[in-house]
């Protein structure tokens, strides 16, 4: 499987729901996802497209755009192909249906990023405090306008 | 985890501070009787904020921060860190630069190995073990020494080639350690497969098979214990690997034995291939003739754009998404860490174990706290 076929496979069954899509090399995809769909896409891109190994998740801030992009990096034991899918969230409410179902290990990653970004997870098993302590949450350390670095966090650890 | 406990069950917290555990992480375990029914995994103990960290460092300070995400595996985390910046600049590497970088990293793959196996193998109460392995590392910890000039922290790959040429003697040096290296590993091999009492301990135990472990998004050892020949180094060559002759280590049993197997096998390869290299190294430049690009680069813009950079560091799939924005800081760096899926695979596997096992399953891991929270 190539990246043209997967990226025709792709637009075909998702017509609306996915777009934007780049082919940037041979084994390198980009495709842009409506938030609400990410969890069918995932499915079909796990069961039919041989994507089976979510590399990692994770959130990028972007205060000019007025959005959280959240960044889905899925491979394959299959083929080489890496496919980068990203979907964008408003600032001020982000929230987004939660992959856990599909791929397993999104559930660390998923906790990962509402502490640090903020982004909440709907239907997660588990979305508690996990890296970061209880009482910051609600600072969104890894945001852009995120103030307390490097002395608030100096400061909690002392 | 339910906190709550049923009749004749109760939780025991083992860690963060636990001599086996390899850093700082607790498991939270509910045991009935001995047994584990059901267990969770805390980690954030020593969360280090590097990805915020290197988001306010200059491109070029942030190979000395990418060291301390895991100090075994220094040079391959700096080889995806580096490897991403290349890839956006289009910085083209020299053939004898991307040589010193695949021996480099081979010998901190094999040291990185060599600690792990001895570790685990103290863990689970064979202390002497421990005492052999870190007598045969200690050789090549100066051998690398002799290169990077550091034992742990080595800064020593730049951006389009390798801080230092290989010293005189280098590759005498080698073929001295690995003379010993190699009687030393059959040796662990013979210890290992003749204990019995070594045997009982890993012989069918926190067994993983193929399908569960690519559920659950392990790499490395652990997912090539299973059979599953994935190794970023064959499927998604980087550096000169396409060059290089050598094989996939793989086992069937996916067993705590079988784990150890197969980094006993990686590193028989690794010397393999450390010999090819020096073998085959071609003179000429460190660094991109005609460009800036050298051991001082001076304080550099990356063109705007997203990359992703995987490489195969000892316990697994290592890969840096940095995403550009034309400045001289990177405007965000993900770090996907090998051990992070791997730790949190522990749950499924310690249920239904007894509670003498969970240092047992963990160690096999050869889990790495410093870069789970990194």
């Amino acid at each position: 499987m190539d990246a043209n076929s997967i990226i025709a496979s792709l637009s075909d069954k998702f017509p609306d729901e996915i777009y934007d899509t780049d082919i940037e090399s041979n084994i390198r995809i980009v495709a842009k996802v409506k938030p609400e769909n990410v969890v069918d896409v995932c499915r079909y891109l796990k069961d039919e497209l041989s994507f089976g190994h979510l590399c990692c998740e994770f959130a990028a801030d972007y205060p000019d755009r007025n959005g959280i992009e959240v960044i889905y990096v899925i491979g394959s034991y299959d083929h080489p192909v890496i496919l980068t899918m990203k979907a964008l969230l408003p600032r001020d409410k982000p929230e987004i249906e939660s992959v856990v179902p599909v791929y397993w290990n999104a559930n660390w990653y998923e906790r990962e990023t509402y502490d640090l970004f903020g982004v909440k997870y709907l239907n997660h098993p588990n979305l508690k405090p996990f890296i970061i302590p209880a009482e910051m949450i609600g600072e969104w350390p890894l945001r852009k306008d995120y103030k307390g670095f490097p002395n608030r966090t100096a400061n909690n650890l002392v | 985890m339910e906190e709550t406990v049923g009749p004749s069950e109760m939780i025991v917290h083992l860690g963060p501070q636990h001599p086996m555990l390899p850093g700082p992480f607790r498991v939270n375990a509910k045991l009935r009787g001995e047994t584990i029914v059901d267990s969770e995994v805390e980690i954030g103990y020593i969360h280090k904020g590097i990805e915020k960290i290197l988001e306010n460092k200059t491109y070029l300070q942030g190979i000395t921060i990418v060291d301390r995400i895991c100090y075994l595996e220094a040079l391959t985390n700096e080889e995806a860190y580096v490897g991403c910046v290349e890839k956006l600049a289009g910085i083209e590497v020299p053939e004898r630069a991307q040589y010193i970088r695949v021996i480099m990293e081979e010998l901190s793959r094999i040291q990185s190995h060599i600690l792990g196996m001895g570790e685990y193998a103290s863990f689970i109460g064979f202390v002497s073990m421990f005492m052999y392995t870190i007598r045969d590392r200690e050789d090549l910890m100066s051998v690398i020494d002799s290169v990077t000039g550091a034992r742990i922290t080595h800064s020593f790959l730049r951006f389009g080639g390798v801080k230092d040429d290989l010293p005189d003697g280098f590759k005498d040096d080698v073929k001295y350690v690995f003379g010993n290296l190699k009687k030393a590993i059959d040796q662990y091999e013979v210890l290992f497969s003749s204990d019995s009492i070594y045997k009982a301990r890993t012989v069918g135990i926190g067994t993983l098979t193929a399908d569960v472990a690519k559920d659950l998004g392990v790499s490395g050892p652990p997912l090539r214990a299973t059979g599953v020949a994935f190794d970023i180094r064959r499927d998604e060559p980087y550096l000169v690997y396409n060059d290089l002759d050598f094989k996939v280590c793989t086992q069937k049993d996916g067993d705590v034995y079988a784990r150890i197997q197969v980094r006993l096998d990686e590193m028989r390869e690794s010397m393999y291939i450390v010999e090819q290299c020096l073998d085959q190294i071609p003179s000429g430049p460190l660094f991109p003739e005609g460009t800036a690009y050298g051991k001082r680069s001076p304080v550099m813009r990356i063109p705007a754009g997203e990359v992703f950079h995987r490489v195969e560091a000892p316990r697994g799939e290592m890969g840096f998404y940095m995403i550009s924005d034309g400045s001289d800081k990177p405007y965000r760096v993900k770090i996907r860490g090998p051990v992070y899926p791997t730790l949190q695979a522990l749950p499924p596997l310690l249920k239904g174990v007894t509670v003498a096992d969970i240092v047992a399953i963990a160690g096999s891991m050869d889990t790495c706290t410093s870069e789970v929270d990194r």
